[in-house]
C-alpha cells in the first residue's frame, strides 16, 4: 500500500486529463487571491484541492481574474502575458512550438513566471469536473469525492493493480509450464500447482469485484461523453402498463438507447464495441448485443485471438451464460479459414481452446453449453485423432466416473470420427465401418468403470451404445453382466442385485436370445423390488416380450425380404 | 376428498360436467341427478358440434361419461389414519447404492437428504391430507404469477431479453390454475407490439432482434388471451419471410438470424407455422432455397432424428448429450409434422432396437422409441419422485414438463390405432411394441414431488426447482404443466391419414397439427393422493396451452388464406 502523500499525486499520472479548453467550466469556491497572497481554505473535495493546486501554478491568471488585467501591476501584467503565452503554445505540437519560441525566449518566460513565489516546473491541466478523474460506477464525478473517500478509492485502485500484476505473473507461469520451461534458480520444470490455480481464481473474483466497484463496466455517462455527442439516442418505447416491464437502472436504459441508435444506422466502430462490452457487463444474456458485437468485430477486422482472450474472462465470470458460447462459435468460424492451411497454427489454436475448455469445465463439469461447443470444435478443428482430447476426457471420468457429459463426449469422439463413421447413421444404429478392435477397446473401458460403481448408469449406457454401434449381440457381455446379479428369483434372502442397470441389461440379453421367461423374471423383480419407481415401464417391457415373440414370425419374414432387396 | 373408482382407462370422448363436490362427506351430491343430466346434455352437444370454443371457463374438469355412471360413493367412512399414507418408496434412499463417493454422488445424496423431510410431510406446520401431502396453494401461486407480470425491479435487468417468456409463463400458469386471463388482452397487445420487428418476428423487447424463443412465447401469450384484436397484432407475412431466412439446408432452423441452430428452433418453427397457418414455400432469400423443391418443413424430421443420442434421449444439436428439454421439443415437433403414430416410432427390433427394415420401408418414422422410452423412464428418481434432465443429474421441478410432458406423446404413438373394439386388441401400429399401460411412469411419485417439494410455502408463493431454491415464473409454469399432464390421460383419436401420392416424408403439410386429442382426468387404480380441487387444467400435448386456445388462433388464421 503506497503512503498517502504519494497516493494523492498518483491520479494525475494515471488519469491524464483530456485536452479540453473550455474556460467557463472553471468554477471554484475559493476566495480570489492575488498573485502573491493568501493561503486558500482547506479543500473539501478532490476537485477543490486540484483547483487550488492548479491556481498555485498560475498566480497571474488568478490575480487577473480577481482584479482585471488593468488593475494589475506592470510586473504582474508581464507575468500574465508570459503565462498565457506558455499555455497557448503548449497546445501546439512540440515542433511548431519550437518554431514560435526560441529556446532563449522560452527560458525567459519560465524565468518570469518562476520569479514569483510559486515554483512552476511544468504545466498543469486545468481540472474539470467529470473528465479529470472520470466518473464512478454510479456516474458521480470522482472529483466531487471528499479527500478521504478519494484516498480510499486510490487504495482500491492500487489493490486492483497489484492483483492484476500477480495475475499476469500467474498467466506467464502457466504459459511457461505449457512450454516446459525450467526455473533458472531451482533447475526444475515450472509447475503451476493446484494451490496457485485456486489463488488465481480468488484473485479473479476479487479483481472483478473491484473493477465493478470502481468503474462499473464503462466509465462516464454516454450522454456527457464527447465520444457520443453526435448520436441521438433512441429511448425505450413502451406503452403504460406493458407487461413484465423492468425498472431499468439508468445506466442500462441509457446504454440501450444508444445501442438502438447505432444498430439502426448499422454503425460498426470501436465505440460500438465498447458499448456492447458495457451492456454485456450489465446483462450478459442479451443475444442482440452479442450478435452486434460479433458484427462489429468482423466489420472492423479486429483480432480474433484478442477477442477470445477477452471472452475467456467474461466466460469465467458468467458460467451459466450461453450466448458467450455462440459468440465463440462465430469467432472460430470466422478465424478458422485464416489458419486452416497452417497445420501448426491450427494445432496451436486447438490446444489453446482445449486448455481453456479444461479450465472452465473444472469449474462446472457438466456445463451443457461448454460441452456443446466442445463437440462442435472437435469437428471444426478436426481434433478426432488428437490423443490429448481423449486423454482429457479420461481425466474427467477419472475424477468423477458419473460425469455423463464426459461419457457422451467420448462416445461422440470415438464413433463420429468421419475417418470411418458412416455419415448419416443414427446414434442408436449399427455402423459396419466401426472396427471390432475399437468396439473391444471401448467395451473394455466401460467395464473397468462399471466395477468402480456398478449402480452408475453412465458406463452401462455407454457399453450398450458401443455394442449396438459395433453390431454385436448384447449377449456377448452376458458373463460380465451376470456378475452383478446373484441368485435371481431364489428368494428374498438369497437374491442379490448390485446394479439395477445390470438387471435391465440382462432382461435385454435374455429377450435377444429368445429366453422370454428369464427376461420376464428380470423385469418382474425390477418392478417388484429393485426399481419400483419404474414399475409402469417394467410392466410395459414385459408386455413387449409377449408381443415380440408372437410377432417373431413376421419379423423373420421381413428379414428375408430385406435380404432380397439388398 | 378422494375419488376412488375401479374404472380402468377411459375410452369415451371427453365430456364436461361441473366440478365434483369438494367437501369430505358430501358424497351424495355426486349422484345428484342434475349434474348427471348436465353431463348427458353436454355429451350430446359435444358430439354434434365439436366446437372447443363452446367450453366455458366454468367447465373446469373433463370427466368421462362411463366414469360418472360407474361412480359409487364410498361404502363407509374411512377411519382416520393416524399416520399419513406415504409409501416407503418415497421415504427411503434407493435400495441399490454404491460406496464410491464422487462430486455427482455427493450432490445427489445431499438432494435426497434435502427432499426427504418434505416428502415425509415435515415441511413446517402444513395441513396435510391422508396421504401426507399439502394442498396446491393456488392463491399464493396466482399472486406470485400476477406479480411476475410486473412491473419488475431493476435487478431483473438480466431478464431483459426474456420478457416475452414472462408473458407466456405467467399467463399459462394462471390459465392452468383456472384464472381468466382475457383481462390481460389489452396489455398483451400493447406489449407485443413493441416487441415485433418490421422484418418479421418478435424480439425480447423494443430494438431487440427477432428470436424464435421470444416469438414462441409472444404467440402463445396472444393465443392465451385470445380474441381477434390480439391475433391481429401478428404480422403474418413478415413472420413467414423471417422464418424463411432462418431455415437451414439441413432441415433445421436458426433461432435468430446469425444465431445458433438447434432443436428448439425446429419445434418452435413447427408451432408457429401451424398456429398461423403459414404458407410452406421458401422465399429465394432463404438459405435453404433450392428453386422450389424444398419447403419450410423439408428435412425437419431428419434434423430431429439426428439429435437422438446413443443413450436414447435427445440433444440440442447433433452429437451432444441427451437432455430432457430437447426430448420434449423433438417429440412435440414430430407430433405437429405428422400423426405421432406414424412419424415417431422407428421400425425396430423389439428388444435390441436394432433397425431391421430401413431398406424395405420408406422412412416415415424418426425416433428409436424403445431407447427413448428407456431414457425417459430413467429420468424419474426415487425417493424424490421427480424427474432429472440428464443421466446422473439432479431432480428438478421443471422437468416435470420437459420429461413428464413427453409421456402423453409417447403413449399416443404406442397406442393402438382404430377405434372402439379394435383398440381393445391392444395392438399398436408399431411392430413389436406393446401399447402403453395405464401409465409408463410413476404419476404418484411426480405429484408427490410437485406438491411436497416444489411449492414455496412462504408468503412468496410460486413453484420451484427443488427445496431451498427460489421459486420463479419459469418453474411455476413448467411444474404446473407437469402436474397437469400427470393428472390427465390423453388419447389420440385419429389414425394417420394417407400420405399424399409419392410422398414418403411429411413435407407437404403439417398433418400432425390436425390430430384430434381427447383428454380425461387420470384415474389411478390405486388411491388418488391429491384432492380433486387440486387438479389443474389440461394443456395440449404439443402446443402446451389449452386446446381451446389452440383451436381459437388456428381457426382465425385458417380463415384468411394469403396475406390480405
Ligand atoms: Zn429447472
Amino acid at each position: 500500500m503506497p503512503p498517502k502523500s504519494k497516493a494523492a499525486t498518483k491520479p494525475k499520472a494515471t488519469e491524464p486529463a483530456p485536452a479540453t479548453t473550455n474556460p467557463t467550466t472553471t468554477t471554484t469556491t475559493n476566495t480570489s487571491q492575488t498573485a502573491s497572497s493568501q493561503e486558500p481554505s482547506e479543500p473539501t473535495t478532490v476537485l477543490e484541492r486540484s483547483q487550488q493546486r492548479y491556481e498555485k501554478t498560475r498566480p497571474f491568471e488568478a490575480a487577473r481574474r480577481q482584479h482585471g488585467l488593468s488593475k494589475l501591476s506592470k510586473e504582474d501584467q508581464k507575468g500574465w502575458i508570459c503565462d498565457q503565452l506558455l499555455h497557448l503554445t503548449n497546445r501546439l505540437p512540440a515542433a511548431s512550438r519550437a518554431r514560435l519560441l526560441s529556446p532563449k525566449a522560452s527560458k525567459e518566460i519560465w524565468w518570469t513566471i518562476n520569479g514569483t513565489n510559486s515554483i512552476v516546473r511544468g504545466l498543469k491541466q486545468q481540472p474539470k469536473a467529470h473528465t479529470t478523474w472520470g466518473t464512478d460506477r454510479n456516474g458521480h464525478d470522482v472529483g466531487s469525492y471528499s479527500i478521504e473517500r478519494f484516498d480510499e478509492r486510490i487504495k482500491k485502485r492500487a489493490a486492483l493493480t497489484a492483483l492484476q500484476v500477480s495475475s499476469r505473473v500467474f498467466r506467464e507461469n502457466v504459459e511457461r509450464e505449457k512450454r516446459g520451461f525450467v526455473d533458472a534458480r531451482s533447475g526444475q520444470e515450472i509447475i503451476v500447482t493446484e494451490r496457485e490455480i485456486d489463488e488465481e481464481k480468488v484473485r479473479r473474483s476479487k479483481m472483478t469485484a473491484l473493477k465493478k466497484e470502481l468503474y462499473g463496466e464503462i466509465t462516464g455517462k454516454l450522454a456527457s461523453s464527447v465520444d457520443w455527442e453526435d448520436v441521438v439516442p433512441t429511448p425505450h418505447e413502451e406503452p403504460e402498463g406493458a407487461l413484465a416491464a423492468i425498472a431499468y437502472p439508468a445506466e442500462y436504459a441509457e446504454a440501450m438507447s444508444y445501442l438502438r441508435a447505432v444498430m439502426s444506422k448499422k454503425e460498426y466502430s470501436p465505440r460500438c464495441l465498447r458499448l456492447t462490452e458495457h451492456i454485456i457487463g450489465m446483462n450478459a444474456a442479451h443475444y442482440t448485443v452479442w450478435l452486434y458485437r460479433a458484427a462489429n468485430i468482423f466489420a472492423l477486422g479486429l483480432s480474433i485471438p484478442d477477442e477470445i482472450e477477452w471472452l475467456n474472462e467474461v466466460a469465467l465470470a458468467n458460467l451459466k451464460n450461453y450466448q458467450i458460447w455462440h459468440h465463440r462459435h462465430l469467432l472460430v468460424e470466422h478465424y478458422h479459414p485464416t489458419i486452416a492451411s497452417d497445420a501448426e497454427a491450427l494445432a496451436h489454436f486447438a490446444k489453446q481452446e482445449r486448455d481453456f475448455l479444461i479450465a472452465i469445465l473444472s469449474e462446472d463439469t457438466k456445463n451443457y453449453h461448454v460441452w456443446s461447443y466442445r463437440s462442435w470444435l472437435v469437428g471444426k478443428l478436426e481434433m478426432w485423432e488428437d490423443s490429448e482430447e481423449l486423454k482429457s476426457i479420461e481425466t474427467l471420468i477419472d475424477e468423477d466416473v458419473r460425469n455423463n457429459s464426459a461419457w457422451s463426449h467420448r462416445f461422440f469422439l470415438v464413433f463420429s470420427n468421419p475417418k470411418y463413421a458412416t455419415p448419416g447413421k443414427g446414434a442408436t444404429e449399427r455402423d459396419d465401418k466401426v472396427t471390432q478392435e475399437l468396439v473391444d477397446r471401448e467395451v473394455q473401458y466401460a467395464q473397468t468403470k462399471v466395477y468402480l460403481a456398478p449402480q452408475n448408469q453412465s458406463p452401462w449406457n455407454y457399453m450398450r451404445g458401443v455394442l449396438v454401434k459395433g453390431g454385436r449381440q448384447l449377449a456377448s457381455v452376458q458373463e460380465f453382466v451376470e456378475e452383478f446379479v446373484v441368485k435371481l428369483g431364489e428368494g428374498d434372502d438369497q437374491e442379490e442385485v448390485r446394479s439395477t442397470h445390470a438387471l435391465d441389461f440382462l432382461a435385454e440379453i435374455y429377450a435377444e436370445k429368445g429366453e422370454s421367461e428369464k427376461a420376464d423374471l428380470c423385469l418382474r423383480r425390477l418392478a417388484e423390488k429393485w426399481d419400483r419407481i419404474r414399475r409402469g415401464y417394467w410392466e410395459w417391457r414385459r408386455k413387449c416380450l409377449t408381443q415380440g415373440s408372437s410377432e417373431k414370425v413376421v419379423e423373420e419374414s421381413e428379414k428375408a425380404e430385406e435380404v432380397t432387396v439388398v | 376428498m378422494v375419488v376412488r373408482t375401479k374404472g380402468a382407462r377411459c375410452r369415451n370422448r371427453a365430456i364436461f360436467i361441473r366440478k365434483f363436490p369438494k367437501q369430505k362427506g358430501d358424497m351424495a351430491a355426486a349422484s345428484n341427478p342434475t349434474s348427471q343430466e348436465g353431463a348427458a346434455t353436454s355429451t350430446s352437444s359435444q358430439q354434434q358440434q365439436p366446437n372447443l370454443d363452446a367450453i366455458t371457463d366454468d367447465d373446469f374438469e373433463y370427466v368421462d361419461e362411463e366414469f360418472v355412471s360407474n361412480y359409487t360413493p364410498e361404502e363407509a367412512v374411512q377411519p382416520q389414519p393416524t399416520e399419513p399414507m406415504i409409501p416407503d418408496l418415497f421415504k427411503q434412499p434407493p435400495l441399490v447404492k454404491d460406496d464410491l463417493i464422487t462430486d455427482t454422488s455427493k450432490l445427489q445424496d445431499q438432494t435426497v437428504e434435502h427432499c426427504l423431510p418434505f416428502l415425509a410431510g415435515q415441511d413446517g406446520p402444513l395441513e396435510l391430507n391422508d396421504y401426507g401431502l399439502p394442498r396446491l396453494n393456488r392463491e399464493k401461486h396466482i399472486k406470485f404469477l400476477k406479480q411476475s407480470l410486473g412491473p419488475l425491479p431493476g435487478r431483473f435487468v438480466g431478464m431483459d431479453a426474456s420478457r416475452p417468456w414472462f408473458l407466456y409463463w405467467c399467463l399459462s400458469g394462471l390459465t392452468m390454475m383456472g384464472e381468466d386471463v382475457s383481462s390481460y388482452r389489452e396489455s398483451v397487445i400493447a406489449t407485443a407490439r413493441t416487441m415485433q420487428n418490421e422484418s418479421g418476428g418478435f424480439g425480447g423487447g423494443h430494438g431487440q432482434l427477432s428470436h424464435l424463443a421470444t416469438t414462441y412465447s409472444v404467440i402463445l401469450a396472444i393465443a392465451l388471451v385470445g380474441g381477434e384484436e390480439a391475433y391481429n397484432v401478428i404480422d403474418r407475412k413478415g413472420m413467414w419471410k423471417w422464418l424463411c431466412t432462418l431455415k437451414q439446408p439441413d432441415g433445421g432452423f436458426q433461432v435468430c438470424v446469425g444465431g445458433e441452430e438447434d432443436i428448439r428452433g425446429a419445434y418452435i418453427a413447427a408451432v408457429v407455422i401451424t398456429l398461423l397457418d403459414l404458407p410452406l414455400d421458401l422465399t429465394p432469400e432463404s438459405p435453404a432455397y433450392d428453386g422450389g423443391r424444398s419447403n419450410l418443413l423439408t428435412g425437419m424430421a431428419e434434423y430431429v432424428r439426428s439429435c437422438q443420442t446413443f443413450e436414447g434421449g435427445i440433444s440440442s444439436q447433433p452429437n451432444n448429450e441427451a437432455h430432457g428439454a430437447y426430448a420434449f421439443c423433438a417429440l412435440a415437433c414430430l407430433a405437429l409434422l405428422d400423426n405421432p403414430r406414424r412419424i415417431i416410432p422407428r421400425h425396430t427390433d423389439t428388444q435390441t432396437s436394432r433397425q431391421l427394415t430401413a431398406l424395405s420401408s420408406p422412412l416415415t418414422s424418426y425416433l428409436d422409441i424403445p431407447r427413448l422410452v428407456s431414457w425417459l423412464s430413467y429420468r424419474q428418481y426415487a425417493p424424490e419422485g421427480g424427474f432429472s434432465g440428464r443421466t446422473n443429474k439432479l431432480v428438478d421441478g421443471c422437468y416435470s414438463h420437459w420429461v413428464g410432458g413427453c409421456f402423453p406423446l409417447i403413449e399416443a404413438c404406442l397406442s393402438p390405432s382404430g377405434s372402439g373394439s379394435e383398440k381393445e386388441n391392444n395392438k399398436t401400429a408399431t411392430s413389436g411394441l406393446a401399447a402403453a399401460p395405464e401409465s409408463l411412469y410413476n404419476r404418484e411419485g411426480l405429484i408427490r414431488y410437485i406438491l411436497s417439494c416444489c411449492q414455496d410455502q412462504t408468503k412468496r408463493g410460486g413453484l420451484r426447482d427443488k427445496p431451498y431454491k427460489m421459486s420463479d415464473a419459469y418453474h411455476t409454469n413448467y411444474v404446473l404443466s407437469g402436474l397437469s399432464s400427470a393428472q390427465h390421460q390423453w388419447d389420440l383419436d385419429s389414425d394417420p391419414l394417407p400420405l399424399p401420392e409419392g410422398e414418403t416424408t411429411p413435407t407437404m403439410a403439417a398433418l400432425g397439427a390436425d390430430s384430434i386429442w381427447n383428454v380425461f382426468p387420470f384415474i389411478d387404480d390405486n388411491d388418488q393422493v391429491y384432492e380433486d380441487s387440486d387438479r389443474v387444467r389440461p394443456i395440449h400435448p404439443a402446443y402446451a396451452i389449452p386446446q381451446k386456445n389452440v383451436a381459437g388462433i388456428r381457426a382465425y388464421f385458417q380463415g384468411r388464406s394469403g396475406f390480405a
